[in-house]
């Protein structure tokens, strides 16, 4: 193999060198457990689009009631806070019932952010490079960028908290480990709507694989000096989608008829651009 | 026009139980998710966009008054992969809706499940038990 391929990319060799490490790649292995990458690694082929099994309560593990929706006022999870933060997240579920707490994406200008984009609904995407690897997903839309060349995280002069932080991982067999720092926190950005959110001190450790041909699994492990008094352990699975479906676009917005109001209402408009909230 | 009776009817809280599909954009508190609203009438507008369709949708009222109805659906991705297409409503198409409406009464509802005019159903659609 040549370390100048690169998935998608512009073919850089000739055809016939082409159809030669074709026939290579065909004799020595089995093809789909390879990822599209160069310098002969076996990484895990994780392409097709995937889809979150549960619904978009964060932690399923904690959700009270059980089984409770992110949309339904009362519901709640138990991440190990401290007593402020515990007060906050108190604070937060008080303004999900008033229907004040408005969603940071519904204004259709910033992305979810990491990691409440594993906590999407639609469809996303795991593309393995070698030098690094994208999670995209279909919702926001959004990107994370995960390096696993080897570089360290930016120095603390160079880094600034982001929505999707700054991510550096390796491989451990067929698992991605990467740890993410530099998120946005409170006020910017939240897990889910239950009021669900952690400082911008977070660290999350997050190790992802294909546990099953149609099963990928992330495991989170989130410390937060400011706001948790432990780490945190969180898992998602993400559901394989029939082969050959495709990501489509979802392009915020296009037609946003449901602003937040100065007073974090969320706001319901006709046809025509008309507030129907205070008919 | 003889529209016949579209009246839109509350129903109750008939899909006790079932669960909305999660948005990907906003919380739905505006609507009352233990009420549902039935909307029969005719179709002047499908928007297929982002970050949410919207059906509207003409109804008379008990005054015989014709109300466009704005109802709020998922977005075209999950959607389109339940079967949902851009043509699913078209202006004049005669169809009846289900939804959850908002809480303040105006004329807008959160979609769970539609009749179409060549009637099949769509969503979660509770044929009327009488």
């Amino acid at each position: 193999m040549t370390g100048s391929f690169r998935l998608a990319g512009v073919p850089l060799f000739r055809a016939t060198a082409c159809v030669l490490i074709a026939a290579s790649v065909a004799l020595l292995a089995p093809a789909p457990s390879l990822a599209q990458s160069g310098e002969g690694s076996a990484l895990p082929d994780w392409s097709g689009v995937w889809q979150m099994t549960s619904n978009t309560v964060f932690d399923q593990a904690t959700v009270d009631p059980p089984g409770g929706s992110s949309n339904a006022p009362g519901t709640r999870e138990y991440p190990p806070y401290n007593e402020e933060w515990e007060a906050k997240y108190a604070a937060n579920r008080e303004r999900v019932r008033r229907g004040e707490f408005p969603d940071p994406i519904t204004t259709c200008g910033t992305p979810a952010g990491f990691p409440r984009m594993m906590n999407l609904p639609a469809g996303v995407e795991f593309v393995v490079r070698p030098e690094q690897v994208w999670i995209l997903t279909e919702d926001g839309p959004n990107i994370m960028r995960i390096y696993t060349d080897g570089r360290s995280h930016p120095a603390p002069e160079d880094r600034w908290p982001t929505f999707s932080g700054e991510s550096v991982g390796h491989w451990e067999g067929d698992t991605l480990v990467f740890e993410t720092i530099s998120l946005k926190g409170d006020g910017d950005a939240i897990l889910d709507r239950t009021g669900l959110v952690l400082s911008t001190e977070a660290r999350i450790v997050t190790r992802l694989s294909r546990v099953e041909d149609e099963l990928m699994e992330a495991q989170f492990t989130i410390e937060d000096s400011e706001a948790l008094t432990a780490p945190w352990h969180v898992v998602k699975q993400y559901r394989k989608l029939e082969s050959g479906t495709r990501m489509i676009e979802f392009a915020c917005a296009e037609n946003n008829r449901n602003p937040v109001d100065a007073a974090g209402r969320t706001l319901t408009l006709d046809r025509g651009g008309n507030v129907l909230d205070d008919l | 026009m003889n529209a016949g009776t579209i009246l839109p009817i509350m129903i109750g809280s008939i899909l006790s139980g079932f669960t909305l599909a999660s948005s990907a954009h906003h919380a739905a508190t505006m609507f009352d998710r233990d009420q549902t609203v039935e909307l029969s009438g005719e179709i002047v507008e499908f928007q297929w966009t982002s970050p949410h369709v919207w059906i509207q949708i003409n109804v008379e009222n008990e005054s015989g008054e014709i109300v466009e109805w704005s109802v709020e659906g998922s977005v075209p991705n999950r959607l389109y992969r339940a079967g949902w297409r851009p043509t699913t409503f078209n202006p004049g198409d005669r169809v009846t809706i289900q939804g959850a409406p908002m809480r303040n009464g105006a004329p807008a509802a959160l979609f769970i499940g539609a009749r179409l005019a060549d009637g099949s159903t769509l969503g979660r659609f509770e044929e009327p038990s009488n």
